[in-house]
């Protein structure tokens, strides 16, 4: 991908990350959790233009829950509540031994997506997720299995030499999901993603993710570059400085805003099975 | 499993925050606690607030509190180094 699909009106592909395992309703009161609500965010996502939904699961309490039965409740809420979206489960999660983590892939049916980390990130002081190679291998194994459209999640450099190393293995179009944050994240800054975008194979199509106050300039910039966007409460809780956003809908409202303004047109659910041959 | 943390408590109210079912709250920095956190506190995963948890950590003299929560003769305590 690059900045002639730009100039071309490549349909952007809009990922709406509804929940995530970091923060809850602590943080912010909006952020769903049961799958009632889950499932709610789900459609208004989609009805804003978002063709993907990124899911995790919770407890009762808010706590993270990787259960095949919990996310099978999700899931069976969001596809009730949502047209045509189609549905990424998350394979994520720090702390959580590999049996946990492959759990989500076991819904039935299987999501279409799942994420895949492609390495390690620290959390917090004493935390690591360590996503070791023989971890990445066996989650994207049973993705195969299943037929599963993985998402390769870079959250740095180190972990995209991980992805273009196993790039023959993984069915085309590769979908490498670009993270820029704190911490062990890729560097927050435009010559970041620019770098990584020009390491990428010509075939795979890029996603965008920014944290916090860097998710709306870093995907809007990779609307440019001819990318995709991921936007949502999973990794921004803000609107804009000092002022907590509505919802995740109203994320994906701005995002197809921008993308309009932009000449992308957004892709529906069954444009982006196309694109990224689901 | 390990034990849970001396500080995990659940709660539908506090700091002006209210919730429908009670939730992880850590009466050491007295505030809810993020999901992700919670694993340590609950000792979910062989995650050890022990050593995992730099807020337990920065609040606990080990000669008073145990990672049970309790002393060596059973008896529970709230001691807490405030810093």
């Amino acid at each position: 991908m690059s900045y002639d699909d730009y100039l071309a009106g490549k349909p952007v592909i809009v990922t709406a990350a509804l929940t995530g395992g970091v923060q809850g309703k602590e943080a912010h009161p909006n952020l769903p959790e049961t799958p009632g609500e889950i499932a709610a965010a789900a459609a208004a996502c989609e009805e804003a233009g978002a063709s993907i939904v990124h899911l995790h699961a919770r407890r009762d309490s808010g706590e993270r829950a990787f259960s095949t039965e919990r996310f099978q409740e999700v899931t069976d809420a969001v596809r009730n509540a949502t047209d045509d979206v189609v549905i990424q489960h998350s394979t994520g999660g720090t702390g959580a031994p590999d049996a946990l983590r492959a759990e989500p892939l076991r819904t039935d049916p299987a999501p279409e997506m799942a994420s895949l980390d492609m390495g390690p990130l620290n959390r917090y002081d004493r935390l690591t997720s360590e996503n070791t190679r023989a971890t990445v291998r066996m989650l994207h194994e049973e993705m195969r299995e299943r037929g599963i459209k993985p998402e390769l999640e870079v959250f740095n450099d180190g972990h995209l030499n991980e992805s273009l190393a196993i790039v023959d293995e993984l069915d085309a179009p590769p979908y490498v999901n670009l993270i820029f944050g704190p911490g062990t994240l890729s560097v927050p800054h435009p010559r970041s993603l620019l770098t990584m975008v020009s390491h990428l194979p010509e075939n795979a199509e890029f996603n965008v993710l920014g944290f916090s106050r860097h998710q709306l300039p870093l995907t809007t910039m990779s609307m440019v570059l001819g990318g995709h966007v991921r936007v949502g409460l999973e990794d921004n809780i803000y609107y804009r400085k000092g002022e907590l956003a509505e919802s995740n809908a109203q994320f994906v409202e701005r995002a197809v805003r921008i993308a309009d303004e932009l000449g992308r047109p957004v892709a529906t659910p069954a444009r982006a099975r196309e694109i990224l041959s689901l | 499993m390990t034990d849970r943390c001396p500080y995990l408590d659940y709660r539908r109210k506090a700091g002006g925050q209210s919730f429908d079912a009670a939730r992880p709250y850590c009466t050491a920095a007295e505030e809810f606690v993020q999901p992700m956190r919670a694993d340590i506190c609950a000792g979910r995963y062989g995650l050890d607030h022990a050593t995992d948890c730099e807020i337990y950590l920065a609040h606990t003299d080990d000669t008073t509190v145990d990672v049970a929560g309790a002393t060596p003769d059973g008896n529970e305590s709230r001691e807490v180094d405030d810093e």
